[in-house]
């Protein structure tokens, strides 16, 4: 019998059977990429494991990553992070207010210290000190710095947290910062995104629950069970992309035979999500199988990088040697555009490859 | 999305492959899985998968967290598990290569929980009885 104070304790006080982490252990196997047989283990795992304290900051945001997070339609799989969890502190979900909800944090910060989850979302304003954005008579920069001392890791839930977002644009007026630009000193997990995939800031939750540590991570600090291929490598429309078929505007016979929308500003080929394959509402769709191109969300600055409607090649996420590509048609267009990603890629794996080495260097 | 979904042999690969962790399941008793939602499965991939293991003796429906179909295919050994998420879409479907998946079991934790709810509710029956 799983001990009290244990999430299989508290699921058993529900009157929920231990078939529901079983499922829920094989449905985040699968989003995490995990091997199938794992779902076992990571059940038995989980059910002896205390329930997760985590505390929820929201800075410079819209709440459209919480929205993300706890809307659904009726109590389901996607809910059962809600099991694993001790949400003790968000300003948007929780009854208290005021002093109440500060005493709240104050006394989870206490009694989890060194072991809570600290989830932000929104980023940081720095410009004059900070006195943009206040809650309880402190800048958010006060409360980051101070909270995050105490915390076991950092997720920075969607792209203000992780990158800056659309507060981070120019002209930039509050100064704000990605959350990693104040915490250096802990592991800051990026879930980028606008909002980021609820899937992938569930699972990576879920991950640490279980596993007690943070799962993979690319060179930006993204999960890589989630942010390691671009949306054009798993997009649906890849096959007319490669035979060369493009809509040209958003209601042409191309656009409605379903074609590749490249031409039409998609950043799917330089963007590293998982919209096309965990999709969006419970999987229903996402944006480019809604008929508009990918903007591009989860990378660093992302507001800032030209037209969401002009191709790749003409606007090319800040790399100007392709400026003036917008001439090249179809195959010659996309092929540039997926070296870029591709050379993107092996800069990426090389330096991770170096830091590898270097970590092990270190440890011999 | 007008165009048609294609056949990409993904489904004969993991046949091949199922075939495989059965005879393995025999010979050693070792279990297998294999994660349907992460392979690039088309549409009719999964129609000529699924109707080339069939469907056997044993199906399952469970309320739990959701709606979840199981069944064992018309080769014993091998389970179809499909978990449906939100807005009874496909959350997690996989292939199973084992002689019963756990989630068909009862856990030991609540088969002790099941036995103290009942005995319980015999004692208060008992003690209804005494009071008649």
């Amino acid at each position: 019998m799983s001990d009290p104070g244990t999430i299989g304790a508290a699921l058993a006080a529900q009157g929920i059977s231990r078939r529901s982490l079983l499922k829920y252990t094989a449905y985040l196997a699968s989003v995490l990429a995990l091997p199938p047989m794992a779902s076992r283990a990571m059940a038995e795992a989980l059910a002896n494991t205390k329930r997760q304290s985590v505390i929820w900051l929201s800075f410079q945001e819209c709440t459209g990553c919480t929205e993300s997070l706890t809307r659904s339609f009726s109590p389901t799989l996607e809910d059962m992070i809600f099991n694993l969890i001790s949400l003790d502190y968000h300003e948007t979900l929780m009854a208290a207010s005021g002093d109440a909800a500060e005493a709240a944090m104050q006394a989870a910060r206490e009694a989890n210290k060194g072991k809570f989850v600290l989830v932000v979302d929104g980023s940081v304003s720095t410009g004059a000190n900070g006195i943009y954005s206040t809650n309880h008579g402190k800048t958010n920069l006060e409360t980051l710095k101070e909270v995050a001392a105490d915390a076991a890791a950092v997720l920075s839930v969607g792209t203000c947290a992780a990158f800056g977002g659309i507060p981070y644009a120019k002209p930039n007026p509050t100064g704000a910062v990605p959350v990693s630009e104040i915490v250096t000193d802990k592991p800051v997990v990026n879930i980028p995104g606008c909002p980021p995939i609820p899937e992938a800031i569930a699972a990576t939750v879920a991950y640490f629950v279980t596993f007690g540590k943070l799962p993979e991570l690319d060179h930006l600090h993204r999960p890589k069970s989630f942010f390691g291929d671009t949306i054009h490598d798993r997009c649906y429309r890849r096959p007319f992309y490669d035979k060369g078929q493009f809509a040209k505007s958003f209601d042409d016979e191309g656009a409605r035979a379903g074609w590749c929308l490249y031409e039409l500003g998609c950043k799917g080929p330089v963007t590293y999500n998982a919209c096309a394959t965990t999709k969006w509402n419970g999987g229903v769709s996402f944006p480019i199988q809604s008929g508009h191109g990918c903007l591009g969300c989860s990378e660093p600055g992302f507001w800032d990088r030209g037209s969401f409607y002009k191709p790749l090649s003409a606007a090319v996420m800040g790399n100007r040697t392709l400026i003036g590509g917008a001439a090249l048609a179809g195959v010659a267009a996309g092929a540039a555009s997926v070296a870029l990603a591709r050379k993107r890629r092996q800069a990426a794996l090389a330096e991770q490859a170096a830091a590898q080495k270097k970590a092990q260097e270190k440890t011999e | 999305m007008t165009a048609e979904s294609p056949r990409t042999g993904l489904a004969d690969s993991l046949l091949r492959q199922i075939a495989e962790a059965l005879a393995t399941l025999h010979a050693k008793g070792t279990r297998d899985a294999i994660d349907l939602r992460s392979l690039p499965l088309t549409a009719a991939d999964r129609a000529e998968l699924e109707e080339a293991l069939g469907r056997g003796e044993v199906s399952a429906r469970l309320e739990i967290a959701g709606q979840s179909e199981l069944w064992e295919t018309a080769y014993a050994g091998v389970w179809w598990l499909r978990h449906m998420g939100v807005g009874d879409q496909v959350a997690a479907e996989s292939i199973e290569i084992t002689p019963l998946p756990d989630l068909l079991a009862s856990h030991p934790d609540d088969i002790g929980l099941a036995a103290a709810r009942l005995t319980a509710e015999l004692q208060d029956k008992a003690e209804e009885a005494r009071h008649v």
